[in-house]
């Protein structure tokens, strides 16, 4: 029986082969993530274990985001001197490192990395744990002169000599290139800037008494923990934290760890959907293969073979194909975690890899992975060859119909489909974001479920309307095509599966993306009064030099600055909420409308004074009067009066619940170091904003780091920061697309096998080839066609829906993209032609005689 | 042992003819003849039947004839146009226009009803049937009242009538059977022979048709023998009897040894179809 099961798989191996590419892709992906990860952590992990002093002390870290303020936090530097005394220090500096400063050579081009990651301006020491050793040039000395990165400077064409300018949150600094310094290590991809140690404080903390931490090195036989221990008692632990190497490279990596998960997990979504798309293909492949040896597996049942036998043996078939696609796709997604890989290499991140590290775990997972998929999809087949009866051999061959009724796939599509449409209902309905998400998650999968199980008696109902027209349009020919297509609706609707889950992904997203677009706009177009924002395409916060910049343009009239600041505050019913607050210069209702429930701007903006939005102040029990204690950044807190309620469209997901601000007094007051995360600009009277505009491009040539953006640029820069979401959704589809393919080829081809007589037959009485390359050509659009109905259709309701959750988090507008949706089916009929060229091809290649003597 | 071309219909018109036809597989020392020179007029207007033992070349003859298979050597022509030679989709269109066919089974394309089925050649062609002719061949055939159900509704006589009215449906030049009976019982099959004598008798259609059972080359006007790849003899206006004795004269006529015979036609026909 084994070798009876190796030859049928052998004999097979061409109609396995897309089974197999499926089963290939999917692990390919999910071992690919794996060793990325691996790779990648294991590199950082030395790399941080290096680097890191054995104590390190840094400022209390509630509330520290530099991120949205700009500012940094520091401790005095005269704190060094402390720690130096305790027994057991070695050494000890105050380093002074901030990634709030920008770099600009004499071109006004940044020199910082383009990829996001931070530009590192720091103090210069030389120790066993530096990341870099001086390769050329000298050390820095005095306030004129820095070290440049090795990896920067040749990226940006800068030589020892190149003037630079510093443009820290004290003020600029113009500085020349006297050095250049190597990576010894893995360069992180940020781009790193040295200081002499004696001004470093002075230029880039505004003052030589500060410092950004303290590092300290054991003296020899004195362990990390006990020295932190030590340290800890002489300062003081409660003000600082205190880190070990080992602490400080856990806690590093943690945050690395969050953007490796970001990688791990789209790619793990790559492989989610090369694994569903795939089991339709699978499941397809198999059902099939066994429809056409019937009457193979009838003989091996008459020549005594129990129903247990056949079974195993299409099973074993199932395991040799996910045993073979296992293999491949681990080999594959080494392969592509290599090339991932050299991919960050390409954004600056140079990981010195020499290895790609596969743990135990990642061919364990990819086996798994392979071997169960195949595994799960050949098990219904498998049964319904078992249950082939020995009388199928002596039977003639007859071409496989619709087979069983359809109804338990109706029954159960029918309850399935109710429950997830009661669940999108309540998704709508609902009041409370945690709810209605989860109330969506439900829906999605309990629909997705049901229109998968029900998707074969779907088919005739919509492909008759679908290809209604084919009789009139393309005589005979459509006509077959269309009744093919109906032909094995269960075929039909497996094959269109592939697509359908893809395209109700797209789907969904697009409406949802098209909706937050649409809504930021509105947004946009009721909140913003300014003729111009001023800031980075990023929303991080810049030197307050552009500030002053833009206010001696000659044209510009009032400027009102924005600044973000993180906050807790203190509830009157008990809770602490961490959110970000904003804080405004005078003249806001001229540059933003506001609608107020109560009060207004000149209250909000007041001294002491802080504005909450109405909802938020209702559920907390705050009202106007009440004394709300906020905490800054640095341990600094006050109690500000509610003067204002504001009704805001307010996006809670984007950490600014409460909708909280106040006047740039107030913040100046508890978070001094601040920087303007954006400029509201108006032209003075009597001046164009079209004429303003290019003057005030030229004020800010000097940085680089922002731009000047009317309302509509403003808009697309929204829109443009919603459309990455959108390319992953569209990455996304794309395989899932190849993959469904894959999947109509094969099915087309498994037909055509299977339809060889018939061919014979019609090319006998006269079809010529290319009326039979176009009968299967339409066969194979109206099923794309149909999946893409079936999906779009889904992801319709389900954008729908997600627009429900999104609108009760403020983002009332709903879109409906209908160019999208039309170029999206008109794509997948593309996607039929193309996946008919092989099969129809082969098609029309068949000799007629050996076609009709076909057995 | 080739009979020259010989069976002029009374006004001289022939449907078919071929000339030096052969037909060799595989080539040099290896090669065999499934049909070796044969000459061959096809009369207008009448039923031939083809008979000979399995692996004779008489189903080879019949592919040749009707544009179905290519020739080795030798020249055909389909009324006056002279076949061998044409280009695969010439002779497509060949087919599709002037040419019916009758196979022994799987006839009809299962997805199309029984109408469909009957006027598939002609609306790929992109023609419209001849309403009229299109009634009297489905009263003929009495299937009035089967015309919407699909294949799989009808019983095996009721397909091979169905297939019957296809291949008249066009008024082709020429009909080919392909051991129409050869799946039927004996009334099915008595019926659907009926039908192909009424219509060379009453429609003036002209039919070759391939057989190895003598009761139904017996319905034909004249039965040609074929052996190991030529044609041996004729039968004009045959009866069962007379061509049973005809083919028992035969092999006795030609004591060869049987082994041979089935063994060199069985190689050449395995490679095309399997008769049986």
């Amino acid at each position: 029986m084994l070798k009876a099961t190796l030859r049928s798989f052998l004999a097979h191996k061409g109609r396995l082969a897309l089974s197999a590419l499926a089963v290939i892709l999917s692990v390919a992906f999910v071992a690919g993530s794996l060793i990325f990860s691996d790779t990648v952590t294991r590199t950082f992990d030395r790399l941080f274990a290096s680097t890191a002093a054995d104590v390190t002390v840094q400022p209390e870290q509630d509330l520290r985001s530099t991120r949205l303020s700009g500012s940094v936090q520091t401790l005095p530097a005269a704190l060094r001197d402390r720690v130096a005394k305790v027994d057991g220090v070695a050494a000890a500096r105050a380093e002074v490192s901030v990634q709030n400063a920008v770099v600009v050579d004499r071109h006004h081009r940044s020199v910082g990395p383009t990829t996001g990651a931070p530009t590192l301006t720091m103090a210069w020491y030389v120790t066993h744990r530096s990341p870099v050793k001086l390769t050329s040039g000298h050390a820095p000395h005095g306030a004129g002169e820095v070290l440049l990165d090795a990896d920067t400077a040749g990226r940006r064409g800068v030589r020892i000599g190149d003037t630079l300018t510093v443009q820290a949150q004290p003020g600029t600094l113009r500085v020349r290139v006297v050095g250049i310094a190597t990576f010894t290590t893995t360069n992180p991809g940020a781009a790193l800037v040295f200081l002499d140690p004696a001004v470093a404080g002075r230029e880039l903390l505004g003052s030589s008494a500060k410092a950004t931490s303290i590092s300290v090195d054991a003296a020899a036989g004195v362990s990390d923990a006990e020295l932190k221990h030590r340290i800890g008692a002489a300062i003081g632990s409660g003000a600082y934290d205190l880190k070990t190497a080992g602490e400080r490279a856990k806690s590093a990596a943690a945050g690395l760890g969050r953007f490796l998960d970001v990688i791990k997990y789209v790619m793990l979504g790559f492989a989610g959907v090369a694994l569903l798309v795939g089991v339709f293909l699978i499941v397809n492949t198999f059902t099939m293969l066994i429809a056409q040896r019937t009457r193979e597996l009838g003989l091996l049942r008459a020549l005594g073979a129990d129903r247990r036998q056949v079974r195993r043996s299409v099973l074993t078939e199932a395991f040799l194909l996910g045993l073979a696609g296992s293999t491949l796709g681990l080999a594959a997604g080494t392969g592509l975690a290599f090339g991932l890989v050299r991919l960050l290499s390409t954004f600056g991140m140079n990981l010195k890899a020499t290895e790609m590290v596969i743990g135990w775990a990642t061919p364990v997972t990819a086996y798994a992975v392979g071997l169960g998929v195949t595994f799960v999809a050949a098990y219904l087949p498998a049964r319904r060859a078992a249950a082939v009866s020995p009388m199928a051999a002596l039977a003639d061959a007859e071409v496989a119909g619709s087979g069983k009724p359809l109804t338990v796939r109706a029954i159960t599509g029918a309850v399935i489909g109710t429950a997830g449409a009661a669940a999108l209902a309540g998704c709508a309905a609902a009041t409370s974001t945690g709810r209605a998400a989860s109330l969506l998650g439900a829906g999605v999968v309990l629909t997705l479920i049901a229109t998968v199980v029900a998707g074969p008696l779907l088919v005739r109902p919509v492909i008759r309307v679908l290809g209604g027209a084919f009789p009139a349009l393309f005589g005979p020919v459509g006509r077959m095509s269309q009744r093919n297509a109906l032909r094995n609706p269960r075929r039909t609707g497996a094959t269109a599966a592939a697509l359908m889950v893809g395209l109700a992904l797209v789907g969904g997203m697009s409406v949802a993306s098209a909706s937050m677009s649409a809504s930021f706009d509105r947004q946009i177009d009721e909140n913003l009064g300014a003729d111009f924002i001023v800031q980075n395409a990023n929303f991080t916060p810049f030197t307050r030099q552009v500030k002053d910049g833009v206010a001696r343009t000659r044209g510009v009239g009032l400027v009102v600055a924005q600044r973000l600041t993180p906050v807790a505050v203190r509830l009157p019913d008990g809770d602490r909420v961490r959110t970000t607050a904003a804080a405004y210069g005078a003249g806001l209702d001229d540059v933003v409308h506001i609608t107020y429930v109560q009060g207004g701007s000149p209250a909000a903006l007041a001294d002491g004074r802080v504005a909450v939005d109405a909802d938020f102040a209702r559920d907390h029990g705050l009202r106007v009067g009440s004394v709300l204690p906020v905490e800054f950044p640095g341990g600094r807190h006050t109690g500000l009066t509610v003067s204002a309620l504001t009704d805001q469209d307010v996006a809670e997901g984007f950490g600014t619940e409460g909708g909280l601000y106040f006047g740039l007094a107030t913040l100046a007051k508890y978070a001094p170091d601040a920087q303007d995360s954006a400029l509201y600009v108006n032209a003075a009277p009597g001046t164009g904003p079209a004429d303003l505009r290019p003057r005030l491009e030229r004020a800010l040539e000097p940085y680089p780091q922002v731009q000047v953006r009317d309302q509509a640029d403003y808009k697309e820069l929204v829109h443009s920061q919603i459309a990455v979401l959108l390319y992953l959704v569209y990455a996304l589809l794309g395989l899932a697309i190849v993959i469904a393919v894959l999947g109509v080829v094969n099915t087309l081809a498994l037909s055509v096998v299977e339809r060889t007589r018939e061919i014979g037959l019609l090319r006998a009485i006269g079809l010529g080839r290319r009326q039979l390359r176009r009968m299967i050509r339409l066969e194979s659009v109206v099923i794309a066609v149909f999946g893409a109905v079936l999906g779009l259709g889904l992801g319709l309701v389900w954008g729908v829906c997600m627009q429900r959750v999104l609108a009760l988090r403020g983002l009332t507008a709903l879109a409906i993209p209908w160019g999208t949706i039309v170029a999206v089916v008109i794509g997948s009929a593309v996607v039929g032609v193309v996946a008919a060229l092989l099969p129809a091809l082969r098609a029309s290649r068949m000799n007629v005689l050996a076609a009709i003597a076909h057995e | 042992m080739t009979t020259p071309a010989a069976h002029e219909t009374p006004d001289g018109e022939v449907a078919a003819r071929a000339r030096g036809l052969t037909k060799a597989y595989g080539s040099g020392e290896t090669a065999v003849l499934a049909l070796d020179a044969v000459d061959v007029d096809i009369a207008r207007g009448r039923f031939t039947a083809v008979m000979g033992p399995s692996g004779s070349g008489k189903s080879t003859l019949m592919h040749c004839l009707a544009g179905l298979d290519t020739v080795s050597a030798g020249q055909v022509w389909l009324g006056g146009t002279e076949i061998t030679g044409l280009k695969e989709r010439e002779l497509t269109r060949l087919r599709r226009d002037r040419i019916g066919f009758v196979f022994q089974s799987f006839n009809l394309i299962p997805t199309l009803t029984a109408a469909e089925n009957i006027t598939l050649p002609m609306d790929i062609a992109g023609r419209k049937p001849d309403a009229l002719w299109l009634d009297r061949v489905v009263d003929t055939l009495g299937l009035r009242n089967r015309l919407n159900h699909r294949p799989a509704q009808l019983s095996g006589g009721q397909q091979q009538r169905v297939a019957c009215a296809r291949a008249l449906a066009s008024r082709p030049e020429l009909i080919f059977a392909d051991e129409p009976t050869g799946n039927l019982d004996s009334g099915a099959g008595l019926e659907v022979l009926g039908f192909l004598r009424g219509a060379v008798d009453d429609l003036g259609q002209t039919v070759v048709m391939v057989t190895h059972d003598p009761g139904a080359a017996a319905h034909s006007d004249l039965v040609l023998y074929l052996a190991d790849g030529r044609i041996v003899d004729e039968m004009e206006q045959p009866t069962a009897d007379a061509v049973l004795a005809r083919m028992h004269l035969f092999t006795r006529a030609n004591p060869r040894p049987p082994d041979v015979v089935v063994v060199r036609g069985r190689t050449a026909d395995d490679v095309v179809a399997q008769e049986d």
